[in-house]
């Protein structure tokens, strides 16, 4: 099942943004999603939390660092692969290797641990180096609601920073359930939107790059090599 | 002699007589006007360039039958596709050989020959590098690499032929493209991928499982072809870089998983189990050709931690955990050729592979580690700069300053060598008792074999053995009965030894 569900993934990767139109009925538009944030944030509650609710007692993979998620919207299946990433200040230097084609990015931070916040606005420079503002979906996660009352970062405060830099915010609680599987929903929704805007363009370009024997310059492969 | 022949008028000149290499032998016209020394010289030469070209065509035109077979969906069993190719073979040995012959003599053969031909000689002073053993070792796994292939193609019908075609001409153009940069190289195996899959996709209408499964199979075939020009090539640093990795390495040989802060307990024996088996995932990825098969080693060993996290600590492991554990692994296995294997694997692995899914994941972390550990100072170990150098220097180290905490358990040789010796102490044990049983039982013989003869003995006495004259009473009955010749023989008393 899990196997299946990477077709059309695959394909999608192979440069051709658009290769899922037209051709096949069941569209399945597939995002890479990282968790970036501290240690004991809780990047991986929420994520552990997203695919069991669904998923009850069944786990994708022995351990809880690789997640996949299809999410039903309206219009479209949205497949969800979620790469959690080591949080301890040393990786932090090497993490830019895991978000290379990552659609989307959760930057997590813990409300009741100022440093935490701290560390997701470092996470945020460091991902402003690599991508240009509309090509990342990169959404603010305060987690951790249900310590309200050891507060240290405010809602108002988290939410004037995403504004200034354009974010998303939410925030969630992994632990008592709070907006976790809302805070996935909007994600896709927000691909899927930022999708249908690059789709026009994509549909042109396709038509014109099916010629084997001269590779097309243009559907270059992506950034890995 | 040669002065009275001519004058003879015998029209053959002598310098056609002889030997064309000039030795002051006689030739002979059946081996090409050479004498049989030279000739058999020659011919050997240009038979052992032969048998290079040979293996060579026998292989294309194989593909190029197999490639009809499978397109004509004939119902011939495997056995006569694999004689009619040897068939081929033979009787192109023969002409061909005749053309080399040729070829050999006139000098401007070689420079007359098409594309096609200075590419397979290209190709044969590529090949001949290597030690002949290798060299075959390797064309069978190709072999067997390409039959495996043809048969799933046969599943796929039209678009199966297609991607045949595809994946030639590709072999063929990434043969020109030798000599360019290895970028070059994995660009046009990338954009390869890429037109396969969309081509199967856009106008095959192949389904997008199958184009998956394709695709893998493409890449299998293509890339067990090309794994020994395209893995760590002269014209790129890869091995200086390998070296570069291993030297660190092992110059981190003291880290600890302490140090790292890796959730692993290596004194469980399930957990230590798992440890080792990691390390022999990620060891073995090197041995695999296929990027593919060299990604499932390193998922192979991520699931192994993943699973030694998990006994240790009792719930899942995160990404937190799993990070320096696999560093640690990557750290104690010292996998051989690693830089090599990344960037093999980063250029010829199909892209989509990389960049999602779970192989992806993993491999991801591979990179991480192996940067972490280039990267790695006293900062990220939680130690002072002072100690840091001081183990690094190789003055100390880390366990020496706790002798009390050695154990056997602490590194792997010695565990082994423990285990060893208690295996060897047992075996000695058995051996000792082998030994004794022997001894037990050879006595054992010896005192049966004296019981026998004592009891024989007894007997014996008991019943001494007494021969009574028999003449008397029995011819008196013999001598009153006709029918005495047809009786049994009277019994004897025996004694049975057992």
């Amino acid at each position: 099942m899990f196997k299946k569900n990477m077709a059309p993934r695959r394909m999608k990767q192979m440069g051709a943004r658009s290769s899922t139109d037209g051709h096949f009925l069941q569209q399945a538009y597939i995002y890479k999603v990282v968790l970036l944030g501290g240690t004991t944030v809780g990047k991986s509650s929420i994520a552990f939390r997203y695919v069991k609710n669904d998923f009850k007692e069944s786990m994708p993979t022995v351990g809880c660092s690789f997640f996949t998620q299809q999410v039903c919207l309206e219009t479209a299946t949205v497949k969800l692969e979620i790469w959690d990433t080591a949080g301890q200040e040393q990786y932090q230097s090497i993490c830019h290797l895991y978000y290379r084609g990552a659609k989307a990015a959760l930057l997590v931070y813990d409300i009741t641990r100022k440093e935490t916040f701290a560390r997701a606005k470092l996470w945020l420079r460091e991902l402003e180096k690599e991508f240009l503002h509309d090509e990342m979906v990169i959404i603010l996660v305060g987690n951790k609601t249900d310590l309200a009352d050891q507060r240290e970062v405010t809602f108002e405060e988290a939410e004037e920073f995403a504004k200034i830099k354009s974010l998303m915010y939410m925030e969630t609680s992994a632990k008592s359930n709070y907006q976790v599987t809302e805070l996935f929903t909007a994600i896709a929704h927000e691909l899927l939107k930022q999708e249908q805007q690059e789709d026009p363009g994509l549909q042109l370009r396709k038509n014109s790059c099916v010629d084997l024997q001269e590779p097309n310059g243009q559907t270059k492969k992506c950034c890995m090599s | 002699m040669s002065l009275k022949s001519e004058r003879r008028g015998i029209h053959v000149d002598q310098s056609e007589l002889l030997c064309k290499k000039g030795c002051g032998y006689y030739g002979n016209p059946a081996w090409q006007g050479f004498c049989s020394k030279c000739w058999r010289e020659e011919y050997h030469k240009a038979r052992q360039k032969q048998i290079q070209e040979d293996w060579e065509l026998a292989e294309r035109l194989q593909r190029e039958e197999e490639e009809a077979y499978a397109s004509s969906h004939s119902t011939q069993g495997a056995q006569s596709l694999t004689f009619s190719k040897f068939e081929e073979k033979k009787t192109n040995e023969k002409t061909r050989k005749v053309i080399t012959v040729k070829k050999f003599f006139s000098a401007s053969s070689r420079t007359g020959t098409k594309k096609v031909l200075t590419g397979k000689l290209r190709e044969i002073q590529d090949v001949r590098t290597p030690s002949p053993s290798i060299n075959r070792q390797v064309s069978i796994e190709t072999d067997r690499a390409s039959k495996e292939f043809i048969e799933f193609l046969k599943t796929y019908q039209k678009p199966g032929q297609d991607i045949y075609k595809q994946c030639k001409i590709f072999l063929e153009a990434m043969h020109q493209k030798r000599e360019l940069s290895i970028e070059e190289q994995s660009e046009c195996a990338q954009d390869f991928y890429q037109n396969v899959a969309e081509k199967l996709q856009i106008r095959w209408k192949v389904s997008p499982e199958k184009v998956e499964k394709a695709m893998d199979h493409i890449e299998k075939y293509v890339m067990t072809r090309l794994y020994k020009y395209v893995f760590c090539p002269e014209t790129t640093e890869d091995e200086k870089k390998d070296l570069v990795v291993q030297k660190r390495i092992r110059a981190l040989h003291w880290v600890t998983p302490q140090m790292l802060c890796v959730p692993v307990n290596e004194e469980i024996p399930e957990v230590s189990e798992m440890v080792v088996k990691a390390i022999t995932g990620i060891i073995e990825m090197d041995s695999k050709r296929v990027p593919r098969d060299k990604l499932a080693c390193i998922t192979q060993c991520s699931k192994h931690i993943f699973n030694a996290i998990k006994i240790t600590k009792n719930e899942p492991a995160s990404a937190d955990d799993f990070l320096p554990t696999f560093i640690y692994i990557v750290l104690k296995g010292n996998p051989p050729r690693l830089q090599s294997n990344i960037q093999y694997i980063t250029r010829f692995c199909n892209p989509s592979r990389l960049m999602t899914g779970e192989d992806g994941y993993y491999f991801t972390n591979l990179c991480c580690a192996v940067a972490f550990i280039e990267k790695l100072d006293a900062q990220s170990l939680n130690l002072s700069q002072e100690d840091f150098d001081r183990y690094m220097s190789g003055q100390t180290s880390p366990r020496k300053q706790e002798p009390e905490n050695w154990s056997p358990d602490m590194c792997l040789g010695v565990k082994q060598m423990y285990k060893n010796l208690d295996l060897l102490s047992q075996l000695n044990e058995r051996q000792e008792r082998i030994v004794s049983e022997a001894k037990k039982l050879e006595k054992d013989l010896i005192d049966w074999t004296d019981g026998i003869a004592k009891e024989v003995q007894d007997i014996v006495e008991k019943y001494p053995l007494e021969i009574k004259p028999k003449n008397q009473p029995l011819a008196a009955i013999d001598s009153e009965n006709v029918e005495n010749d047809k009786l049994p023989p009277p019994l004897q008393p025996q004694v049975y030894a057992g």
